[in-house]
């Protein structure tokens, strides 16, 4: 790309191909603070992935990026799908010159913005079929109201059925046909997760947020994962942001990888340069036994 | 072990306290004024305290040997024994056995003990009221079920049949004992206590040969009602009409039955003479009888042979037989009032059960043809039509539809037909009370059930929906411009509308508030609206309210209708609201928005995660709940025709939350079961305990109900699986995330 070798700043490259913008965030709960100064930009159609101990602040991230939380500084710039003009995801609502309050854009507005998400503990519908739940996430791309619900017009009969259809070829992907009518709460924890990947995916997504997808699945699990989130990146053109505890796992399918931190950036790079990047292992090897031990498990 | 020792022995404390507690319960409540003390003294001193002393120990041996008796409890015919028990004691105890003043005037054992020794009656009737050997019909009673329980427990066929045998005796001796002593009084009759205990022994009967016929296996009730209903859809609707229609002309009263009592073959005769149009000459000459042939063979031919053609053909046959059956019953009934019969002054007047019955008979046989002709087409070909949850992608669902559908149409038959052969006290609780509160419970089961948010203001909006009502009628001090006078029926749009935005206004600043604080302002939301009716006395009349509310009338082409005072008329309209309401529902149930609501209430921040804009779906919720409530409220001024502050009190709103919970929360036809069951009891209550004591045995009821079947009385399949499938969802979970990895 020509604009790319025009910019001198290759930690920044041209607007239209960043899908998500970050710049000097900073998140603090009280006295806590979660992200310090983060900056990071996610490439799109890349697998971007963000590593770092326990409590580094990588769920605190995703929820600022997905407008859960409000960061008090920085900015965030989105573009989701190709074509998609940059948003900020920050809103400061000001008055003259002062900036009166600072909000962040609504969860589901950021969703139908292109942005999906999956949640470190499985957040699914439990009372809802497998089906149902990818429905849901299907159906709010959908227009038919109430009222034509209740008279059963042609046209709301026919976006139930695509999105029946639609939901159904969704855990196709995932590989959960077979248990389309169980309900939610009923399925093993390995298919629940994928089954969070599938509602997400029924959003049509530019980039899809996968917090810790790998956590508390087997070994076998773990590489139908890796083939799942590859063939997400690839087929369907989805960005990836993961969060991913399980190094030999991150290292196989991760372009870039962010490292942090107690809520700071240490790292930034591709898995070979963050593999030998000293800061990181020190910051692996300068924690507690347990997490040092964890570490050492990813990656043996 | 000392420990144990002293578990059991407070356990056994406890039980006999329960003993103590029911003991007070039955019987009345009240002291009188020289001894405060005396109804306590009544019910703890005196020998029958031993039966409750008993009834308590007994509960304390089936807890303490619990695991030994579950097994035996789960056995094929266990429920149906209980609930033909449970039928057969309603029976003998709270049911009247008799309407007539001359010989007894009510239960089972008074009427016992005037019959037994009035020779006028056959001696095998006597016999059984117990003329040899006292309260015959108990030990019967008892034996049977022993004779069943022992026969589960054992697995003897024998004992099994022998149930069977008896139960049938005493059944069928009971209802011939009755018929005797109908006869001997030559006075009509419409007690239902010799019926239920017939139904009730039937229900033993085929609990003990469903015993004799599979030894020792797991009940399973369910698939039992499952492979019935799903073996040929719509056949035991065909076999339940046909019993009707058998009912209706053999046995049941079919004109002035307080009087003349006549059959529908004695209808000819009687009416005689008489200016009857042709038609219902020849209807009660000869058609009668050739409609029912006709249906029935077409029902029962369409049912058998499943063929779609023929499904319609029966649909038609039966609406055609219905609709004659109404014009004749119209006809003969209004010559009738001409000719001051039995006191009657207009048409549909002194009509008896059979008629009626008749008519449910050929709704309930075309809706056998309607479920043949709307059967699903294979549904395994068909990949994307729903299923129910849990079942395999690739099995058919129809089976539990079936049965569903089958219901409905029961359901409806009975709601159609049963009113009209009600008494008048019957049908102005089912108007006033039943009726009105399911058409609110079915509109707070949106709000409450499927978004899942506690709104205790409900009646608020009833309110707002009657006041617009008096409103719109030029009955409130401020007037409406006089080009918007309107009739009743003509103010539910507007009724409507307002709600709409009372809902939005009310829900938009209260929704970021979550569960008890929701429910506090709402709560405070419903009083301000109350105080406000009160208070603003130049627009709503303070506490006098609105008078002479004009009762709804409708002019459409030809047709008008006119509202009066009788409440089977209300029961009509409000039967069309319901019906309206509940299908509009059930497809929003089923659709986007029912999925939105199910996942906010289920798990808000992923709802947000995924897209729903859990606001917009929550606004909707109290909108279409509050546009319920309003058009209740339109019903309500309008048929009684007054209103002031005083209906809508916290207590209304309060009891409205209560019927969803105790129907099922986010179930239509839990929500529809609650309301009706509870608007009843008390009603039915009435009769059978002192008056002091109801809300006690209410209190009791839903006490019960909601240790034994917390899901509620018709759980909702989301619900239902929430409920049971919750811990383990979270057990999954815990299980198998390590330690520390949860956010
Ligand atoms: N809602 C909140 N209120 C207060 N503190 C919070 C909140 N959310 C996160 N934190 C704090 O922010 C820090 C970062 O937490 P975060 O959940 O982002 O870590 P993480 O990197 O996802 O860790 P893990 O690997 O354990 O999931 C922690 O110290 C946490 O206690
Ligand atoms: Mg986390």
């Amino acid at each position: 790309m020509t604009s790319l070798s025009q910019s001198p700043d290759v930690t920044h490259p041209p607007t239209t191909d960043v899908v998500y913008d970050v710049r000097n965030v900073t998140l603090k709960f009280g006295g806590v603070t979660s992200l310090s100064d983060v900056s990071l930009h996610m490439n799109r159609g890349e697998i971007l992935a963000v590593i770092g101990p326990n409590g580094a602040g990588k769920t605190s991230l995703f929820n600022s990026l997905t407008g859960v939380y409000t960061p008090q500084e920085g900015s965030i710039l989105l573009a989701a799908r190709v074509g998609d003009a940059q948003t900020p995801v920050l809103l400061d609502r000001k008055f003259g010159p002062f900036s009166l309050e600072r909000r962040s854009r609504k969860t589901h507005e950021i969703n139908h913005l292109g942005v999906a998400r999956t949640f470190q503990n499985i957040r699914l519908f439990p009372a809802l079929t497998a089906l149902e739940n990818v429905k849901v996430g299907v159906e709010t791309r959908q227009t038919s109201g109430p009222i034509s619900a209740m008279l059963g017009m042609p046209w709301q009969r026919r976006e139930e059925r695509e999105s029946t259809e639609r939901a159904y070829e969704l855990l196709g992907f995932v590989g959960l046909t077979h248990r389309a009518n169980d309900l939610a709460g009923s399925l093993a924890y390995g298919e629940q997760r994928r089954l969070e990947i599938a509602r997400a995916l029924g959003t049509e997504p530019g980039v899809i947020l996968l917090d810790e997808p790998a956590a508390g699945t087997n070994p076998a699990e773990k590489r139908d994962l890796a083939d799942l989130i590859r063939k997400i990146n690839v087929e369907d053109n989805i960005s990836v942001l993961l969060i991913e505890h399980d190094m030999k796992l991150v290292m196989s399918i991760a372009h870039r990888l962010v490292v942090l931190n107690f809520g700071q950036k240490i790292a930034e790079g591709s898995p070979e340069q963050i593999q030998k990047n000293p800061a990181v292992i020190a910051a692996y090897l300068g924690t507690t036994d347990d997490e040092d031990a964890a570490a050492e498990g990813g990656t043996a | 072990m000392s420990a144990d020792v002293k578990t059991n022995l407070k356990r056994l404390l406890a039980c006999l306290g329960l003993g103590v507690v029911l003991a007070l319960m039955i019987g009345d409540q009240e002291g009188n004024q020289t001894d405060f003390g005396f109804a306590f003294k009544a019910a703890v001193f005196h020998p029958r305290i031993l039966i409750f002393l008993g009834i308590g120990v007994l509960l304390y041996l089936a807890m303490t040997f619990r695991p030994r008796v579950a097994p035996y409890l789960t056995r094929a015919g266990v429920r149906p024994l209980a609930a033909g028990t449970a039928s057969v004691v309603a029976s003998y105890g709270l049911l009247n056995w008799s309407d007539s003043g001359n010989l007894t005037n009510g239960k089972l054992s008074t009427l016992a003990h005037g019959a037994r020794d009035t020779s006028g009656i056959s001696v095998i009737g006597r016999l059984f009221f117990g003329s040899a050997v006292p309260g015959l019909y108990w030990i019967l009673f008892v034996l049977a079920i022993a004779l069943a329980a022992a026969a589960i427990i054992v697995q003897k066929s024998a004992l099994a049949w022998g149930a069977a045998g008896l139960s049938v005796l005493a059944g069928v001796w009971g209802f011939v004992a009755h018929e005797m002593v109908r006869s001997y009084l030559h006075s009509p009759d419409h007690s239902t206590g010799a019926f239920v205990a017939l139904l009730g022994y039937a229900t033993i009967a085929s609990a003990s040969v469903t015993v004799a016929r599979t030894s020792g296996s797991e009940a399973a009730t369910g698939a039992f009602l499952d492979r019935i209903f799903g073996w040929k859809p719509g056949f035991p609707l065909f076999v339940i009409g046909t019993a009707a229609a058998l009912l209706g002309t053999f046995w049941a009263s079919w004109f002035s039955p307080t009087d003349k009592n006549t059959s529908v073959f004695g209808m000819s005769d009687l009416f005689h003479g008489y200016p009857i149009n042709g038609l219902t000459s020849a209807y009660l000459g000869w058609l009668v009888w050739v409609l029912l042939v006709a249906s029935v063979v077409v029902a029962g031919a369409a049912t058998w042979l499943q063929h779609k053609l023929l499904g319609w053909a029966s649909v038609l046959v039966g609406a055609v037989a219905l609709l004659i059956s109404l014009l004749s019953m119209h006809n003969f009934s209004r010559i009738a009032a001409d000719q001051k019969f039995d006191g009657a002054v207009q048409a549909w007047q002194n009509i008896g059960t059979g008629a009626w019955t008749l008519c449910a008979a050929f709704t309930v046989l075309a809706g056998a043809g309607w479920m043949v002709a709307r059967k699903p087409v294979d549904a395994a070909a068909d990949p994307v039509s729903p299923r129910p949850i849990g079942s395999d992608s690739l099995v058919s669902p129809g089976k539990s539809f079936a049965f569903t559908q089958a219901m409905l149409v029961v359901v409806l038959a009975g709601a159609l037909f049963y009113p009209p052969t009600a008494t008048g006290f019957w049908q102005t609780v089912l108007v006033t009370e039943i009726g009105t509160y399911v058409l609110l419970a079915v509109g707070l089961n949106v709000v409450v059930g499927w978004a899942g948010l506690l709104d205790l203001g409900f009646i608020a909006f009833y309110a707002i929906g009657s006041y617009t009502t008096a409103y719109l009628t030029d009955t409130l001090p401020v007037k409406p411009p006089h080009w918007l006078h309107l009739s009743p029926l003509m103010a539910i749009p507007f009724a409507i509308a307002i709600c709409l935005v009372a809902g939005v206004a009310l829900g938009f600043p209260t929704l970021r508030l979550r569960g008890d604080y929701l429910a506090i302002v709402t709560l405070g939301f419903g009083e301000i609206i109350r105080i406000v009716a009160i208070n603003a006395k130049s627009i709503t009349n303070g506490a006098q309210g609105a008078f002479g509310i004009p009762q709804p009338v409708v002019h459409l082409g030809p047709l008008h209708l006119k509202w009066g005072q009788d409440p089977l008329q209300y029961w009509y309209l409000l039967l069309v609201f319901i019906i309206v309401v509940v299908m509009l529902f059930r497809r929003l149930e089923n659709s986007r928005l029912g999925r939105a609501w199910a996942a906010v209430r289920e798990d808000e921040v992923a709802a947000q995660a995924t897209g729903v804009n859990t606001v917009r779906v929550k606004l909707l919720a109290f909108a279409i709940g509050a546009s319920t409530s309003g058009l209740a409220g339109v019903f309500f001024a309008s048929q009684i025709g007054y209103i002031n502050p005083d209906n809508f009190v916290l207590n209304n709103s309060i009891l409205v939350v209560a019927y969803v919970v105790f129907g099922g929360m986010g179930s239509l036809s839990g929500a529809i079961a609650g309301a009706a069951v509870l608007t009843w009891l008390p009603e039915f209550l009435k009769a059978q305990v002192p008056a002091e004591d109801r809300q006690m045995w209410i209190g009791a009821v839903i006490l019960l109900m909601m240790i034994f079947r917390p899901a509620g009385l018709l759980p909702a399949k989301r619900r239902a699986a929430e409920l049971s499938g919750l811990d383990k969802v979270y057990s999954a979970e815990t299980a198998a995330v390590p330690a520390g990895e949860g956010m």
